[in-house]
């Protein structure tokens, strides 16, 4: 019998809506932020799936986790959609692709828009059709081919 | 759809598909949605040789502005919130596609379906064994509550 078990989320993240502006940290391109934050603060990114904050309450290990995740995905192949029949929509903005789209190729075969699959996989690393892993053992077998 | 934001856009084409092809026992509050894009209400019908069968719920969905990317808040709301052992009495659902298990692919549609079929597998009408507790001493936005995913049998 089903039992769910839970305890009350204590990280109640308002204070972090009220971010102060930010700095730029990073110099290379910055992650397309489709969805952006009601407050002013700078880039927010996700350290873990549900948490945001805005760079600069980021301690130095999460910065790092998000330069790695950056540089993870800047490795995922990308292209621009040719009329492939099999892919007709991006599953995230639910938008049929028009030729000359750039696109973003998981490992799965599955494609979507580069910027939104990149603002996904900024949260996590998985496919969103599939739910397969992108991890980088697979991202490894991709690059060989 | 001009000056929409990504958010807005798939919203207005998810509710689009809803109203045309509404999935079997469900009928999306059209005019409640198009009035705040933000806020659903959804009819519910329990399905045919079910438990529930001849019941109606509502389902409330809350969007924020990072959907898809991140779930909406879905809740039971009305006088009648379903008697499930998944199911708090103040209409938290405990669903791990709402929360851990959330994809961008999912829809409001898919949700609905999931919850139905939640519904539908259910053997024995009662609440979660927490339930006073948990609704003495929950958050009101169930996305706050850390769920444990113990059991997705029933
Ligand atoms: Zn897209
Ligand atoms: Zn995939």
């Amino acid at each position: 019998m089903g039992n769910c078990l839970k305890g009350s989320s204590t990280d109640d993240l308002s204070p972090l809506r009220n971010a102060e502006t930010t700095s730029e940290t990073t110099t290379s391109e910055q992650p397309w932020i489709p969805y952006r934050e009601v407050n002013p603060g700078g880039p927010i990114f996700y350290p873990s799936p549900g948490i945001s904050c805005s760079v600069n309450q980021l301690s130095e290990e999460d910065q790092v986790k998000i330069a790695k995740k950056l540089g993870f995905i800047q490795h995922l192949p990308t292209g621009t959609y040719d009329g492939c029949k099999k892919n007709r929509e991006c599953v995230i903005c639910m938008i049929e692709f028009i030729v000359g789209d750039p696109v973003r190729y998981l490992p799965c075969l599955h494609i979507y828009h580069k910027k939104c699959i990149d603002a996904w996989l900024m949260r996590s690393f998985t496919c969103p059709s599939c739910m397969e892993p992108v991890d980088a053992a697979l991202l490894t077998s991709y690059e060989t081919k | 759809m001009a000056g929409l934001s990504p958010s807005e856009r798939r919203l207005q084409k998810e509710l689009m598909s809803l109203m045309k092809e509404p999935p079997p026992g469900m009928e999306v509050d059209s005019d409640k949605a198009e009035q705040n894009l933000n806020l659903w209400t959804i009819h519910m019908k329990g399905a045919e040789g079910t438990l529930y069968d001849g019941e109606e719920f509502q389902l409330q969905f809350k969007f924020g502005p990072k959907y898809p990317f991140d779930s909406p808040e879905v809740t039971f709301i009305g006088n009648n919130i379903p008697v499930h052992p998944h199911v708090y009495s103040n209409g938290h659902i405990c669903l791990s596609i709402l929360t851990d298990d959330w994809s961008p692919a999912l829809s409001v549609q898919s949700v609905c379906l999931s919850i139905v079929s939640m519904l539908s597998s259910c053997k024995e009408k009662k609440r979660p064994p927490d339930n006073t507790f948990y609704v003495k001493t929950c958050n009101k936005n169930p996305k706050k509550t850390k769920w444990w995913y113990h059991d997705d049998s029933v």
